[in-house]
């Protein structure tokens, strides 16, 4: 019985974030978060190499992170470690103002675990995620 | 040896080989060796006897209790008999993140009984790396000479470290190459560390004196004395500066100039402070602020009050030209004040009251009382690169309030244009130099002159005066998102003339259908005019502006109502409008590319 219960709860809460999630507009558009996914796009370009090469990868929490960076030459590192700040600063400014378009600032760590599980899916193979058990190459 | 022996918990196994004769040759070897801080496996000492100097040969594996890497450990070293010097060749240190080949002479070990150290150790091509590579060297080569005796309860000790060549990232500083020399003298006595005429030379960066204490059970600094007479900006700022205001808007700034520091620790408190600037220049790559020659003094003090003196010759900030600024404050432990203080923005200036500063739990909080002296708003529009505007602006705002991140201002922002006024109030910002700045305010404009503003804009002209109200704007990225406005004719007597090209306007931003009924009908004969009232108002939500004029109509709305003769009445159709449907109207009426004028 207590099981069934707990299944149930379990269930419940599921559902009430996947509703939470369904409810908010993922692709909500307002200046800021142009101004925040332009600045992000552009950083792209210098960022992918270090995902190809698997110096830095996509943790579990929405953001990236320097995995292993003895790949990249000492000068480069210095601008990654920096790359990856800006990176994070931007995605978690980006999940907070997704929150706020939909009316909701409270949704934003839903929202962030979403956005997490997206970036994983779309990662090119090749690059590091985080998982439940540490970092793994897609 | 007897330390070692004890340290063999686990196995040992230790093996002597005599030859016939006299003893040549001592070889001990242990499979494993167990201390509470260090591993050790595969250990081989030779000790080889039949030469005139004695040679002793090392090796072993070494790991730390808690670590999961073996460190490969070799060194041969030449012990001539009846001296305490001696030579150790071919060092290395060998494991997956770490290559240190290294040699080490020892002129003496012992001065009588007591130890008595003086040892230069060198390393080639030496390199070393955690496991995510944010501390590591790579191709290091220098000495290090280490001097150590014990004298009554102190260990006294001096070092020299020459770092000639090689390159280092130790998160989240990067040094390129060699040539940056150390020397330290000093005691250690039960846990403390002094030391004193500590010097350290970077090269191309600067010289640096010091001396102080530091406790080592856990590194505190708790006295210190430091001084950087001439500290060249333009290398030591990428290098030292910039990785730790990575996350201010100083990250992306070229800086170049002179500055000298001089710090002072005491009980592991900060206690005083000064640095000064010299004809340094500061630029953020993104243009988005600029001081040029700042010359400042800037000392501080726990005990007592400072006078802080900061100037530039010239500046910009989001593209505004700032002029020569002298700006005295005054610093008392972590505030900041300033009863006065003068900004020159292009042909006027800003000037703040009563500033106040103080910085809390990482955040800086503000307030200031604001005054904008005239400033021709020709010279602001062409700046900012808007349509040319005339007249003069000038502003006050009693209070602005700064804290953690957010801009408020309390009371009005008045400002002086188009021969009228715009108060603004309720202006919140914040984050103005981040990436995505907000703004939130009312704005009341009362009696522009529709002469000079319409002139401005290009929009055709029309005789009058213009009252409008703008609630809830909200900017982000100075781009507007929400507000409620309206605009309409100001009430009272005046001239009241509307020509026929901002009539076709007008309608065009309505959506449209006057334009074409002017030249269809009798009404193309004249150029201007009369009218009563004119208003269009936007409700803007979701990137869609609902529009409305001064009276609704069953088919739509009016925008200008006719007047004496001649007179003409607009109406707008459109209930909504895409707002960047609405800017892209607007700015083809202003760029004048709205249909032909009939004369």
């Amino acid at each position: 019985m207590k099981k069934i219960l707990l299944g149930l709860m379990l269930l419940g809460t599921l559902l009430a974030s996947q509703f939470v999630v369904a409810a908010a507009d993922l692709e909500v558009n307002t200046p800021a978060i142009s101004a925040i996914k332009n600045s992000m796009q552009s950083r792209h370009a210098q960022l992918a190499p270090f995902y190809a090469s698997g110096a830095i990868g996509l943790t579990k929490d929405g953001l990236i992170a320097v995995r292993d960076a003895n790949a990249v030459p000492l000068a480069q590192r210095g601008a990654l470690t920096g790359l990856v700040k800006d990176e994070n600063a931007d995605r978690s400014k980006l999940y907070k103002e997704i929150a706020v378009a939909n009316g909701h600032p409270e949704w934003q760590p839903e929202i962030q675990s979403t956005f997490a599980g997206r970036w994983i899916d779309k990662a090119q193979s090749g690059w590091w995620v985080q998982g439940a058990g540490g970092w793994t190459q897609k | 040896m007897k330390v070692f022996f004890t340290a063999c918990y686990f196995f040992c196994a230790v093996f002597y080989s005599f030859s016939a004769q006299a003893v040549s040759e001592i070889t001990i070897s242990a499979g494993r060796v167990e201390h509470p801080q260090v591993d050790a496996q595969q250990l081989a000492i030779k000790l080889n006897l039949k030469k005139t100097d004695l040679q002793l040969r090392l090796n072993a594996a070494v790991k730390q209790k808690t670590g999961k890497d073996w460190t490969q450990f070799s060194l041969n070293c030449e012990l001539p008999r009846h001296k305490t010097s001696a030579k150790c060749m071919d060092g290395l240190l060998k494991s997956e993140r770490l290559n240190v080949p290294f040699s080490v002479e020892f002129s003496h070990l012992y001065s009588g009984s007591k130890p008595d150290v003086d040892a230069t150790l060198k390393f080639k091509n030496a390199s070393f790396s955690d496991e995510e590579g944010l501390h590591a060297a790579e191709k290091l080569n220098g000495s290090l000479a280490i001097a150590l005796k014990q004298s009554a309860d102190a260990w006294l000790w001096r070092a020299a470290l020459d770092w000639q060549s090689g390159e280092a990232f130790w998160q989240p500083f990067y040094i390129a190459n060699g040539g940056h020399q150390l020397t330290v003298s000093g005691r250690l006595e039960n846990e403390f560390l002094t030391f004193d005429n500590a010097y350290l030379k970077v090269k191309d960066v600067g010289e640096l004196k010091a001396s102080g204490q530091m406790r080592m059970g856990d590194y505190k600094l708790l006295n210190f004395n430091a001084s950087l007479p001439q500290l060249d900006l333009a290398a030591a700022y990428p290098m030292f500066f910039k990785p730790l205001l990575e996350k201010t808007a100083f990250a992306h700034a070229d800086v170049a100039g002179v500055a000298a520091l001089k710090l002072e620790i005491e009980n592991a408190e900060p206690k005083t402070f000064e640095l000064r600037l010299k004809d340094v220049d500061i630029a953020d790559r993104s243009g988005k602020f600029a001081l040029y020659k700042v010359n400042a003094n800037v000392p501080w003090s726990y005990d007592e009050a400072k006078e802080v003196s900061f100037a530039y010759e010239h500046g910009e900030l989001l593209k505004l030209p700032l002029g020569n600024t002298n700006i005295q404050a005054q610093v008392n432990r972590y505030a900041l004040t300033a009863p006065n203080i003068k900004l020159p923005i292009l042909d006027g200036s800003l000037n703040l009251t009563n500033v106040s500063a103080a910085r809390s739990g990482g955040q800086w909080y503000w307030h200031l009382g604001a005054k904008l002296d005239a400033i021709s708003m020709e010279d602001f529009s062409t700046q900012l690169n808007l349509p040319k505007m005339t007249g003069k602006a000038s502003a006050e705002i009693p209070l602005v309030t700064y804290a953690a991140g957010t801009l408020t201002t309390d009371g009005s922002l008045v400002l002086n244009i188009f021969n009228g006024s715009a108060i603004v109030t309720r202006l919140t910002m914040q984050s103005p130099l981040g990436i995505a700045p907000k703004l939130n305010a009312d704005i009341a404009l009362r009696n522009l002159d529709l002469g000079i503003l319409t002139s401005t804009y290009s929009f055709g002209a029309i005789e009058g005066k213009l009252d409008g109200d703008v609630k809830g704007l909200e900017l982000q990225n100075w781009k507007p998102v929400k507000f409620d406005a309206i605009v309409q004719s100001s009430p009272g007597k005046y001239p009241k003339k509307i020509s026929q090209r901002a009539v076709e306007n007008i309608s065009a931003l309505g959506g449209g259908g006057a334009a074409a009924a002017i030249q269809r009908s009798f009404l193309r004969f004249f150029k201007q005019f009369n009218y009563g009232k004119m208003g269009l108002s936007c409700k803007l939500r979701n990137d869609v502006c609902e529009m409305g004029g001064i009276e609704s109509t069953p088919h739509g709305y009016v925008i200008v109502k006719g007047s004496g003769i001649p007179a003409i009445t607009v109406m707008g159709y459109n209930e909504t409008v895409g707002w960047s449907e609405l800017l892209a109207r607007i700015k083809r009426v202003t760029a004048g590319n709205s249909k032909a004028v009939v004369n």
